[in-house]
């Protein structure tokens, strides 16, 4: 078989409208940042929240959190996708199912729907590198906020997640990245980011391996992107004198 | 002299083990008190009761006529009112020196940033560490850091200091410049509770001394007595090896 | 929601779970070999292997896994036919299989690097003053002492791998999750079957991680 390579294809036109190639992949890009983007506060807020009740001296709060880790850390992630977009809708007030079900675009649906999956299936991760930051601070650091007269939320703020949030930049990073990367589930309900685009590009244009390699190359200048701006982050907020993942 | 600090019969266990047995003593308004005995005999969980850092199960602890153990206290807020200080320092390493300063006496206290920092920088001069005010702890040593801390209790301007070990982590060359410290206080009349192997210190500066041993409080009496004649025999051994350095 | 047809369809379901855990013992098998291959180059004194083995593992843990699945399928049949000249069939599970091997063998290879990194020096000199070859100090000294240590990790990876696995519904492949899904909807209970999928799953990884737990408990004391 004659395989024809042609690097020019992403400026070929796709033969849909004004279209090229390479639109869909910027549009994809685009799609791929927002939805990972998003993600990853729900992910960064909610984890922090989940992290800190696995810490707290209550058997209650402290099991909640165990819970919701135990539960979206072993369902697989597209598992909870189709939960989230064929599932949950169904069982909405019925506005609100209205609204999801016909009012928005079916683009922005599975939108949503990628969204909060994504978010809460991180918070899981999140939360456990939260906890094991907070618990790796010696003990006395809680007994000197308590000692100053700080209540147990002002404890959490000024002391502990401070430290705690320093220690973990490097395995928080690696999550960040991994919310890009998961965030391709999304073409399996029909989102147009990157990997569906790419796939698509592949299946209209026959140039496999052109549309493949320049989604790795999109993908692998977005992990180091990521990696330079998290390592930005590191050195912004270091503290002169602290030995970071020491003790 | 009105008691200050009122332990009375405190009991406490973790789980089956009692680390705590019968505990009473006073500290009186203005009074340094000196707490000393062998690693493991209850000395540190008894200071750290007193300002509810550890519950107890039995017996009452009384700060300022506020009592520690009963539930409606706020903890916080009795915190606030006694100063602590800590065997590893334990400044907030991710602050300056000034946010270590005044983070307690702006969120806690309710005080403006200029007036925390006005006071804040006043002790921080008092400890003879102006200098270093914008540094961050990991910054400074560990007797520097110690001194900064006891700056940190007195800017909430408490009415009893706690004392934690002060010195135990310290290198010796800088165990003198806390001591020092810590005299200057006792000689301007503050209440201090000492947990410390610093007999020298006691000796100089201590109205009375509490010797404990597995839980229980052996001795309590003034320390020319203690020093002269210890009673028991666990105190005596106990003195004597460390008279020995 | 109404379970009953569940039962009937049992058999069904079964057999993806086949497919599932067959993918699943020979991803594990083969991207561990492999990686073990690519941890020893990333250690090799020479630099050129070196650098290819740190390029593959770099290279794997920056894209997604799903986008290697998808690759991996269109493109493997059309390398075979441009090696042998002639139309092969592979089919969704080999393609698959090679894309899992391939990819999970970068995120092994990492494991068992640290594994290695974490024996003593001393080791390594100890099989050598026997007269050991860089091969027999490897196979008889160093990888056993490092596979125990490391076990927990390669388990724990294994897990994620295993819910990784239904990602192959983006091909086709009747895996559990997938056969799971087109029973529900051929029966018209789309949702029992994605909730019984979601639990079998779940009770499966739940209970591996709570034994990998208590191995590693049981191999640090």
């Amino acid at each position: 078989m004659n395989y024809n390579w042609d690097w020019g294809v992403f400026f070929k036109s796709t033969g849909v409208g004004q279209e090229i190639y390479l639109d869909w992949f910027v549009s994809g890009l685009g799609w791929t940042i927002a939805v990972a983007l998003v993600a990853w506060i729900i992910a960064l807020i909610l984890g922090a929240v989940l992290g800190v009740m696995r810490t707290v001296p209550n058997r209650l709060v402290a099991g909640i959190a165990t819970a919701y880790v135990e539960l979206f850390r072993n369902v697989p992630l597209l598992v909870q996708l189709f939960i989230w977009y064929f599932l949950v809708p169904d069982y909405l007030p019925e506005g609100l199912q209205t609204w999801f079900k016909q009012d928005l675009s079916p683009a922005t649906s599975a939108y949503v729907s990628v969204v909060v999956c994504l978010g809460l299936f991180t918070a899981a991760r999140v939360c456990e590198q939260v906890r094991t930051g907070i618990q790796a601070l010696p003990r006395g650091q809680a007994y000197a906020g308590l000692a100053v007269g700080f209540n147990l939320v002002q404890v959490y703020r000024h002391v502990l997640l401070p430290q705690a949030f320093r220690i973990i930049i490097p395995p928080l990073t690696s999550e960040f990245l991994n919310v890009f990367k998961n965030s391709s589930v999304a073409s399996l309900i029909g989102l147009m980011e990157l990997l569906a685009q790419t796939r698509q590009t592949a299946e209209f244009s026959a140039n496999i391996f052109e549309a493949f390699t320049l989604a790795t190359l999109i993908y692998f200048v977005l992990n180091m992107s990521l990696m330079v701006f998290m390592g930005w982050v590191e050195r912004r907020v270091r503290v002169p004198g602290l030995m970071v993942g020491g003790k | 002299m009105s008691a200050m600090i009122s332990i009375q019969n405190v009991n406490k266990w973790y789980g089956d083990f009692q680390v705590l047995t019968d505990c009473s003593t006073q500290v009186a308004k203005g009074e340094v008190v000196v707490v000393c005995g062998p690693s493991g005999s209850g000395k540190s969980t008894l200071i750290k009761c007193v300002n509810a850092l550890e519950p107890f199960q039995k017996g009452e602890i009384i700060v300022d006529g506020i009592s520690v153990g009963a539930p409606k206290t706020n903890l916080p807020k009795l915190r606030a009112r006694v100063g602590m200080v800590f065997q590893h320092f334990e400044l907030f390493p991710h602050l300056t020196i000034t946010d270590n300063l005044t983070i307690a006496q702006t969120k806690v206290l309710g005080r403006s940033k200029e007036e925390a920092m006005e006071k804040g920088l006043m002790y921080l001069d008092r400890v003879g560490l102006k200098a270093h005010a914008h540094k961050h702890p990991g910054q400074l040593s560990g007797g520097q850091q110690q001194r900064v801390a006891i700056a940190r209790a007195l800017a909430m301007d408490p009415v009893a200091m706690l004392f934690d070990e002060p010195t135990s982590a310290l290198d010796p060359e800088m165990i003198n410049e806390v001591l020092d410290v810590m005299t200057e206080l006792a000689q301007e009349g503050m209440t201090m509770m000492c947990v410390t192997h610093e007999m020298g210190f006691a000796r100089r500066v201590a109205h009375r001394v509490i010797f404990m041993d597995k839980g229980h409080i052996v001795e309590d009496c003034d320390k020319e007595s203690f020093f002269g004649s210890p009673r028991s025999e666990r105190a005596q051994q106990f003195l004597s090896k460390i008279l020995q350095h | 929601m109404d379970f009953s047809q569940i039962v009937p369809a049992l058999p069904a379901l079964m057999e993806g779970m086949v497919v599932t855990l067959k993918l699943l013992v020979m991803a594990v098998l083969g991207g561990v070999v492999l990686g073990t291959f690519i941890a020893l180059g990333r250690l090799s004194s020479n630099a050129f292997l070196s650098g290819l083995a740190k390029a593959y593992v770099n290279y794997f843990r920056s894209i997604p896994l799903l986008l290697v699945i998808i690759w991996f399928y269109l493109a493997v049949p059309m390398l075979l036919n441009w090696i042998t000249g002639d139309f092969v069939p592979v089919g969704a599970f080999a393609s698959c299989l090679v894309a899992f091997m391939m990819f999970e063998a970068a995120y092994y290879a990492e494991i068992v690097r640290a594994g290695i990194q974490a024996i003593s020096r001393g080791q390594v000199n100890a099989a050598y003053a026997l007269g050991m070859t860089y091969g027999q100090a490897m196979r008889l000294v160093i990888l056993p002492q490092a596979f125990r240590k490391m076990l927990p990790l390669l388990l724990q990876q294994s897990i994620i791998l295993f819910q990784d696995t239904s990602l192959v519904y983006a091909v086709g492949l009747m895996d559990f999750l997938n056969s799971a899904r087109s029973r529900g909807d051929i029966l018209g209970q789309p949702h029992e079957f994605l909730i019984f999928a979601g639990a079998v799953y779940f009770v499966i990884s739940y209970c591996a991680s709570y034994i990998v737990k208590r191995l590693q408990k049981r191999l640090v004391v």
